[in-house]
């Protein structure tokens, strides 16, 4: 049952523009999110990483807000914002108090309408990449892992595996027509939703939506690459080398069912049965139990955002005595019990409670405290982008509560076989440091 | 320096009047048994965000290991007389809660997050963590294991090598120079030991407890007495530290991490604590240097250079002390560059007086980002449990905003002048040796560790 009632309203404008308001007058702030519906997965052939360069783009000056004007505008009016890109969509958002709504939006709509960007920030943006790449993945311990490292072992076509952060050749590759082209495809309002959460009026924010949105062109509907893959009837598995960390550690991913399906909610509390936190199964047994696992976690990268291929992953980071096959073998063990025992009635009742609480976290939550609504903001865009249907907030709850401990069973018959899973191992490279030459000494 | 002019944007909107800022008022009582509990409505969803705090942590247990407060509150979460590990994580997900136990310098805590409607049971597992925690023998051992394995991984990880090196060089002696136990140290912990740290730090008297959410305060306060109200404890006896002097002179401390692809700059000085009454003049100078995405560094070196992708100044406030510092990671070949921009633009606010704009700029942003926390209730949480810890004034949320409003481009060029100076900056270097050595010698004389703190020649 769900206690939380959101006041929502929904309009689309002339131009294909969704709207969404949320108001909600408890402190005098607004957070303010536009998502466009193209990710990192249907980013040009030859162009890895270019959604996410073009995500840092967004931020390089519009028509009447050029360079460093956008993040200045927002800063001095007592907000904080930024931008993400994942799978299927990118967000671009703002919290601010409430008396700098309109500020927000007409920078919003600035960029929405006309990109003014050149080679110099091109080039700037491109050498900030390299270092976030850097910062992420190649310089830190388990970098990238599993979530760079999974999708070329557990997929087939270029869409779903392909390195999402970008191979440097690429990114030196992409040039100012392809941000331009890029902008012209998929940025257009008819493939958008605004969201306004918090202290705003509807009617208001409707107005100032009309009045900064409105006369922004609507584009061609965007064709979408087919991300669609060949069914898979084969365990796949890869190996990648650790740099930096001393422990082996494996990622097995096993295929989602479409979102939005019965299946869908019963795999959603699976997950939860098994990577649930310290009473999931899987840290339960691995790190608890048995101790040979240091660190367990998993789950599905973005449960409700995902739109084409996606796996429910468990991470593993284990102990070095240990051979990675055997560290394999007690993960199955969790798994084969889960698929022949299902789980009981009192489990199940114990992860709807948990779920429902976590849910209304999500609704709240702020990303470090500091971007409320950031939740219930993301939830909105992705059921509006793929749903049409924002209002689902107030009932998906309803889908997961309907769920019985025969649905929990029969999908983990049905989805946790090794057929459609995919597993890579990434192992530490041991000769990492070489004797230091000098005296040693306590420091 | 921005190589660019910049350009300003045409026809921006207004901002409307601003909305009042208004803080719930906090219901605040001292238990008899010393314990202080501070309690505030906040109805957004229908939870509770709670935190129990001890005002002793890794400091007050220095003298007898690193990181042993740390050590203690992992151990606490792991049973207690009445319930074994398994049945502790299945009660909390049956009630659709969430808790950690953690201890920083200054501090252990229990922080937790659960539904109004299981208030009470969860307040029940709290204060059964609080006062009867078992530390049972196999989940010590398992635990200290674990520990172990995080602090090798920990040596792996650029920017956790350059933060302890920092606060070695800043702290000396004094129990904030340790962040992390050695190996050695972590396989020397006795069970005997985290348990005398219980029974010293977890008492009413020396604890503060927080709850923010959807409650009424006078139910929850007294069903907070039924279940608080039997505990008793006294406060541990005060400790004196060592001395500790910020250093003089600039220098360099390179962590040599053989074949990294990028170095991890990290350079600071000390600075002050919370109550001190240059708080906020120094954080505002701070968000203008480094502390905000539109700050000068980031305009600098990210915006303009794009030397890095994260640069960032802070103001950290210990119980004792404080110290002020600033970070980038950054591609091998602009270390020195980097460095350079990073101490222009440092003494470029020593120099000249911050230009009107730009300051209201930097206030606007600090009071607005200040009332964020508003929100949400882990936002208010934190709020009302900074002033508390550093018992700061109690009208401190209100008054914050229109302080930072009164501060002055002359307060702000003394406030720089006093605090900040590349001239002393302590500046660590977690990256390649061979690639970076013969820049860090610009800076200053260089000192070279290995990743486990050895010295190198």
């Amino acid at each position: 049952m769900n206690r939380l009632q959101i006041a929502i309203e929904h309009k689309r404008l002339a131009n294909g523009l969704h709207v969404v308001v949320a108001p909600d007058s408890t402190a005098p702030v607004v957070t303010v999110g536009v998502y466009y519906k193209i990710g990192f997965r249907l980013e040009p052939k030859g162009r890895s990483g270019f959604a996410h360069l073009f995500e840092h783009m967004m931020f390089q000056g519009s028509a009447n807000a050029p360079k460093m004007q956008h993040i200045k505008l927002i800063n001095s009016s007592g907000g904080v914002l930024n931008g993400s890109t994942s799978y299927d969509v990118t967000n671009y958002y703002e919290s601010v108090p409430s008396n700098a709504l309109e500020r927000v939006l007409w920078l919003e709509a600035d960029r929405m309408r006309a990109l003014k960007v050149d080679d110099e920030n091109l080039k700037n943006q491109r050498d900030v990449v390299k270092e976030e790449v850097r910062v992420n993945v190649m310089n830190e311990p388990y970098g990238g892992f599993p979530w760079l490292d999974m999708p070329p072992v557990a997929f087939r076509n270029w869409a779903n595996a392909h390195n999402f952060y970008g191979d440097f050749a690429d990114l030196d590759a992409a040039h100012l027509g392809d941000v331009q082209a890029f902008f012209k495809t998929y940025y257009v309002p008819n493939n958008a939703v605004l969201l306004l959460l918090g202290d705003v009026r509807p009617g208001e924010g409707m107005a100032f939506a009309e009045k900064h949105f409105s006369s922004i062109p609507a584009g061609p509907a965007p064709a979408f690459a087919d991300p669609s893959e060949p069914e898979q009837n084969e365990e796949r598995r890869g190996n990648v080398r650790e740099q930096f960390g001393t422990l082996p550690a494996i990622a097995v991913g096993y295929l989602m069912p479409k979102r939005r399906t019965p299946d869908w909610c019963a795999m959603a509390l699976l997950d939860q049965a098994l990577h649930g936190g310290r009473a999931g199964r899987i840290h339960r047994e691995l790190v608890l139990e048995k101790q040979i696992a240091v660190e367990v976690e998993g789950g599905v990268d973005d449960l409700f955002g995902y739109n084409g291929p996606t796996q429910m992953t468990t991470k593993i980071l284990h102990k070095p005595e240990l051979s990675s096959e055997a560290a394999l073998t007690a993960f199955d063990a969790v798994i084969c019990e889960t698929q022949e025992n299902g789980i009981t009635a009192g489990e199940l009742e114990q992860l709807k409670v948990k779920w429902r609480s976590d849910y209304y976290a999500t609704l709240e939550s702020g990303r470090g405290g500091y971007m409320p609504k950031y939740g219930l903001m993301h939830l909105l865009a992705c059921f509006t982008l793929f749903d049409n249907e924002p209002q689902l907030v107030n009932t998906i709850l309803d889908g997961f509560t309907a769920v019985t401990p025969e649905k929990v069973h029969e999908v983990a018959r049905k989805y946790l076989c090794n057929e459609k899973r995919a597993i890579v191992f990434r192992t530490p490279a041991r000769n990492s440091l070489p004797a230091g030459a000098g005296v040693q000494e306590a420091a | 320096m921005s190589s660019r002019a910049v350009e300003v944007a045409k026809g921006v909107p207004p901002l409307a009047p601003e909305r009042e800022v208004i803080w719930p008022k906090p219901t605040r009582e001292k238990l008899a048994n010393g314990l202080q509990v501070i309690l505030a409505e906040s109805h957004s969803i229908p939870k509770f965000h709670g935190q129990l705090i001890f005002l002793s942590g890794n400091a007050a247990a220095a003298d007898r290991a690193p990181g042993l407060a740390e050590m203690t509150a992992t151990v606490v979460r792991t049973g207690t007389q009445r319930r074994a590990s398994r049945q502790l994580e299945e009660d909390l997900r049956s009630i659709g809660a969430d808790l950690s136990t953690e201890a920083g310098s200054d501090i252990s805590a229990i922080t937790f997050t659960g539904l109004s409607e299981f208030a009470e049971p969860l307040l029940d597992l709290v204060h059964e963590l609080a006062r009867e925690a078992s530390f049972p023998e196999g989940e010590f051992e398992r635990e200290r294991r674990q520990k172990l394995e995080e602090v090798k991984l920990n040596r792996t990880q650029p920017s956790s090598l350059a933060g302890e090196r920092l606060r070695k060089v800043l702290f000396g002696a004094h129990p904030y120079s340790q962040v992390s136990p050695s190996e050695a140290q972590v396989a020397a912990y006795k069970r005997e030991d985290l348990q005398s740290v219980y029974r010293e730090f977890y008492t009413p008297q020396n604890a503060l407890l927080l709850l923010v959410g959807d409650f009424e305060p006078q139910e929850m306060l007294k069903d907070i007495k039924k279940v608080f109200g039997s505990w008793s404890g006294n406060k541990p006896p005060a400790k004196t530290y060592a001395e500790t002097a910020n250093p003089r002179g600039r220098r360099v401390y390179l962590v040599h991490m053989p074949g990294a692809v990028q170095t991890q700059i990290l350079a600071g000085c000390h600075a002050i604590t919370r109550k001190h009454p240059d708080w906020i003049k120094l954080g505002l100078t701070n968000t203008l240097y480094g502390g905000a995405f539109n700050s000068r560094l980031v305009m600098n070196i990210r915006e303009d250079k794009g030397y890095t992708y994260s640069p960032r100044s802070s103001v950290n406030a210990l119980r004792q002390h404080g110290y002020f510092s600033v970070s980038a990671a950054v591609r091998n070949e602009v270390v020195a560059a980097s460095l350079t921009e990073m101490f222009y633009e440092l003494d470029k606010l020593r120099a000249l007086p911050v230009p009107e704009s730009e300051l209201a700029d930097a206030q606007n942003y600090l009071s607005g980002v200040f009332s964020l926390g508003l929100a949400t209730q882990d936002g208010l949480l934190s709020q009302f449990s900074n002033v508390a810890q550093n018992e700061l004034p109690e009208d401190y949320l209100e008054t914050y905003r229109a302080k930072v409003r009164a501060v002055t481009s002359e307060e702000l060029l003394a406030t720089a002048r006093k605090y900040l100076d590349s001239a002393n900056m302590q500046i660590v270097l977690a990256g390649d040796r061979a690639q970076i050595e013969s820049q860090a010698t610009l800076f200053g004389d260089v000192e070279i560790f290995d990743a486990q703190g050895n010295r190198l020649e």
